[in-house]
C-alpha cells in the first residue's frame, strides 16, 4: 500500500521558486493499478520520482507498506528500490550492445541475488514477455515493441511490489502499445504488484482502477472505478 | 553488486568500445614497453657487471693505491708539480702525469693495519716476448694468478700452489705458439723474455763522461734482457666478460716468478719495488662491515682504497645514467597516457549517462557505480601493462642472442626480464590508471538518476 500525505515539491530558492507539487495526498491499495495524468509540467513525473524515492519532497511523506521512504538513508532507499520497486520508461533504456539475457540480469546483480537463482528468474521473466527465444540476441536487433517487452522483463525479474511505468507506450504504435499494456495489466494480476502508470493516454488511464489527474502540481481529480472524488 | 559482477560489467563495457579501449591501452603500452626494456637492460647490465666482478676481483680484497687520482677524476685539470719520490712520468690519454706509488715501506705499513690479512703488489709485467722453438716471438703481459679466479680451462689444471716456472696461457696464444690444440700445449716448454727498463740516470751520466760505448746496443739485447723457460700447465678459455679489451691475452704465473721478473726489469730504475696498486686481503672480508672497516682504516692511514662494491659502482655508473634517461622517457609516456585514461573515462561516463541513471534507479549504490568505473580504468591499465610488457619481453627474448653476439657477451643476455619486476610494473600501471579514473568515476557516482534519465 502507498500512502501519499500532503506532498509538496518546490524547486529553486528565495524569490526564484517553482512549485511542482502542492499538497498532494492520496492512497493506493495493494495490487491495484493507478494512472497519473496531466499536461506537460503538471507534476506527474515529479510525483512518480518522489513516490519511487528518486527525488525528495520539500514537505509531506510517502509511506510504502509502512515505511516512510522520505526518512530513510540513501543506502536504505537504494536497497528498497532494488528489492521492492521497478521501472519501465518511454525510451526503453535497454543496453543495445548487450544480450536480452544480460539486460534482464541487471536488477538481479544490483540486488545481489545469488548466482544459482539468477538463471531461473531471468528465464521466467523472458518467458513472461515471450522473449525466451531471443535470450542470446543483442538488444540492438530487437524491434521497438520487443525492446519494451525486454524492459518489462527487466522490470519484473526481481518480482517487485511496485512497478512504475513512465509513458510505457509513448514510443510505440497503437497496436504494439495495446499489446504492451495488455501484458502489463496481465502481469499486475499475475504478480500482484501495484502498477503506477504515468501517461497522456486517456484510454490507457481508463483501464486503471484509480486515475489521478494533476493540474499545476495539484490533484485535480481522483477517479476510482465506480467512484469519483472531486478535489 | 557483487565484486565479480562489477568486474564483469566493467569488462563488458570496455569490450563494447573496443577501438577506444585498445587505443587508450596502447598509449599505456608504449610507456610500459620502454620501462620493461629499461628494467631488463638494467638487470642485464647488473648481471654483466657482477660477472665481471666475480671473474676478476676477489670480494675480500681491497685495491689500494698511494694516489687518489687513480680512482677518481680530478675536479680540475692543472699542471702537476714534479716530485722525485713519485714514479716515472706516465702518459696515457691526456697530459703527462706522475703517480704517487706504493713503496715497500708503504706495503709494510698497510700490512700492519688491523684487519689486514695480507698485501700483494699488483704487477702487470710487460714481456719482451714469448716464443717457442720454431715459432715467432710475440709480446705479452704476465700477471700473478690469483687463487680467487676460477677460469674455464680448455686443458690442464691449476694447482693451489703453482710451481715456479709454470705458465697458464690463454687460448689466444695456442695457434701463434704452434700448438694444434689446448691439450697439445700442456707440459710443453715456452720461452719468456723480459727486458730491463731504460735507466735514464745511467744514460745521462755516460753521456756527460763522454763514454757512450756502454750504451751501444747488442744485437740481441743480451746485456739488458733475460730469457727463461716456462712449462705450460693450463690453457684458459676466452672469458665471456672482460674488464678491458686485451686482458683475454694475459699470461699467468706464480707470485715468485712475476715478482722476480718484475724486479729484473725495474732494477736501477725509479720504478724498482714501486707499485701503482696493491691487493689487500681483509680478514673476514666477506663481511661487508669488516671490509668497510678495514677500508676506512687504510684511508685514514693516507691511502686510497677501493672495494669490489666501489668497482661495481664505477662499472655501472654510466649504464645507470643511460637507463635513467630511458626510464624518464618511459615515465613521461606513462604520465601522458594517464591523460588518455582520464579522457577515455570521461567519454565513457558521458556515453553511459542513461545507463548510470538506470542503474541508480534500480537501486545501485553510489559506491558500486564508483567501483564500476574504477575497475574499468584498472582494466585499461592492466591491458596496457600486459600489452607493453609482453611485447617488450617477446622482442627482447628474440633479440637477445643477436645482441649478445654483436657485443661479444657470450652466453650473457643483455636483456634480463624478471617476472617480479614486470608484475610490479603492471601493478603500478593499474594503480596509476585507477588514480586517473578517480575523477570520472566520482562524476559518474554523483550523477542524479532523474537528470541522467532525462538525457536524450
Amino acid at each position: 500500500m502507498i500512502k501519499i500525505s500532503k506532498l509538496t515539491k518546490i524547486y529553486g530558492k528565495n524569490n526564484n521558486t517553482f512549485t511542482a507539487l502542492a499538497d498532494v495526498s492520496f492512497e493506493v491499495g495493494a495490487k491495484s493499478t493507478v494512472s497519473i495524468m496531466g499536461k506537460s509540467g503538471s507534476g506527474k513525473s515529479t510525483l512518480m520520482h518522489i513516490m519511487s524515492g528518486l527525488d525528495h519532497p520539500t514537505s509531506g511523506t510517502v509511506v510504502i507498506d509502512g515505511v516512510n521512504i522520505s526518512k530513510i538513508s540513501p543506502r536504505a532507499m537504494d536497497n528498497f528500490r532494488a528489492t521492492r520497486m521497478s521501472f519501465i520508461f518511454q525510451a526503453f533504456f535497454v543496453e543495445a550492445n548487450q544480450t536480452c539475457y544480460q539486460n534482464v540480469m541487471l536488477p538481479l546483480e544490483i540486488a545481489r541475488v545469488s548466482l544459482a537463482k539468477r538463471k531461473r528468474l531471468v528465464a521466467e521473466a523472458l518467458e513472461a514477455v515471450e522473449l525466451d527465444s531471443k535470450a542470446n540476441d543483442l538488444a540492438a536487433n530487437l524491434s521497438g515493441g520487443q525492446k519494451q517487452r525486454l524492459a518489462i522483463a527487466r522490470a519484473i525479474v526481481n518480482k517487485p511490489s511496485i512497478l512504475f511505468a513512465d509513458e510505457p507506450t509513448g514510443n510505440l504504435d497503437s497496436s504494439t502499445g495495446d499489446k504492451i499494456m495488455n501484458l502489463l495489466f496481465g502481469l499486475n494480476e499475475k504478480l500482484g504488484c501495484i502498477l503506477v502508470i504515468v501517461t497522456h493516454d486517456a484510454e490507457l488511464a481508463k483501464r486503471c482502477q484509480t486515475q489521478i489527474i494533476l493540474k499545476d502540481g495539484m490533484v485535480e481529480s481522483i477517479n476510482t472505478k465506480n467512484k469519483k472524488k472531486e478535489s | 553488486m557483487y565484486l565479480y559482477d562489477t568486474i564483469r560489467r566493467s569488462l563488458r563495457s570496455l569490450l563494447s568500445a573496443k577501438s577506444r579501449t585498445i587505443l587508450t591501452a596502447f598509449a599505456i603500452a608504449v610507456g610500459t614497453f620502454a620501462l620493461t626494456l629499461t628494467l631488463g637492460a638494467s638487470n642485464g647490465a647488473s648481471n654483466y657487471a657482477n660477472i665481471i666482478i666475480k671473474d676478476n676481483f676477489d670480494p675480500t680484497e681491497l685495491i689500494v693505491s698511494n694516489d687518489n687520482t687513480l680512482f677518481k677524476s680530478p675536479d680540475k685539470i692543472k699542471p702537476q708539480v714534479y716530485d722525485q719520490s713519485f714514479s716515472s712520468v706516465v702518459s696515457q690519454a691526456g697530459a703527462a702525469k706522475q703517480v704517487k706509488v706504493l713503496s715497500d715501506n708503504d706495503m709494510e705499513r698497510i700490512r700492519q693495519i688491523p684487519g689486514v690479512e695480507s698485501v700483494r703488489p699488483a704487477i702487470s709485467l710487460n714481456l719482451q716476448y714469448i716464443t717457442r722453438d720454431g715459432q715467432k716471438k710475440y709480446v705479452g703481459t704476465m700477471q700473478e694468478f690469483s687463487s680467487y679466479k676460477e677460469p674455464d680451462l680448455l686443458a690442464g689444471t691449476i694447482p693451489k700452489n703453482i710451481p715456479n716456472h709454470s705458465l697458464i696461457i690463454p687460448e689466444g696464444f695456442l695457434e701463434p705458439l704452434g700448438f694444434t690444440n689446448a691439450q697439445n700445449a700442456i707440459n710443453k716448454v715456452v720461452r719468456v723474455a723480459v727486458q730491463k727498463q731504460v735507466n735514464q740516470t745511467a744514460i745521462i751520466s755516460s753521456i756527460l763522461k763522454g763514454d757512450v760505448s756502454s750504451l751501444k746496443p747488442n744485437a740481441d739485447n743480451s746485456n739488458n734482457s733475460i730469457e727463461e723457460q716456462f712449462k705450460v700447465i693450463a690453457v684458459t678459455k676466452k672469458p665471456s666478460t672482460l674488464v678491458q679489451p686485451g686482458t683475454e691475452l694475459y699470461l699467468y704465473g706464480n707470485n715468485s716468478d712475476v715478482v722476480r721478473l718484475n724486479d729484473y726489469t725495474t732494477q736501477n730504475s725509479l720504478d724498482y719495488h714501486k707499485y701503482l696498486l696493491a691487493y689487500v686481503k681483509v680478514i673476514n672480508g666477506t663481511n661487508i662491515t669488516t671490509l668497510n672497516d678495514a677500508q676506512a682504516k687504510i684511508k685514514k692511514a693516507g691511502y686510497s682504497a677501493q672495494s669490489v662494491i666501489d668497482t661495481e659502482k664505477t662499472l655501472t655508473q654510466v649504464i645507470t645514467v643511460l637507463q635513467g634517461i630511458v626510464m624518464v622517457f618511459g615515465l613521461i609516456a606513462v604520465v601522458a597516457s594517464v591523460f588518455g585514461v582520464v579522457n577515455t573515462m570521461y567519454i565513457s561516463v558521458l556515453q553511459r549517462t542513461r545507463e548510470i541513471g538506470l542503474m541508480k534507479a534500480l537501486g545501485m549504490h553510489k559506491r558500486d557505480i564508483n567501483k564500476l568505473f574504477l575497475f574499468e580504468a584498472a582494466l585499461i591499465g592492466l591491458f596496457g601493462g600486459l600489452l607493453g610488457s609482453l611485447t617488450a619481453v617477446t622482442l627482447g627474448t628474440l633479440l637477445n642472442p643477436w645482441i649478445s653476439k654483436k657485443l661479444s657477451l657470450g652466453n650473457i643476455s643483455l636483456l634480463d626480464f624478471r617476472l617480479d619486476q614486470i608484475i610490479g610494473l603492471i601493478l603500478m600501471l593499474v594503480i596509476i590508471a585507477v588514480v586517473a579514473g578517480l575523477l570520472p568515476a566520482r562524476k559518474a557516482s554523483k550523477l542524479e538518476p532523474i537528470e541522467a534519465l532525462r538525457i536524450e
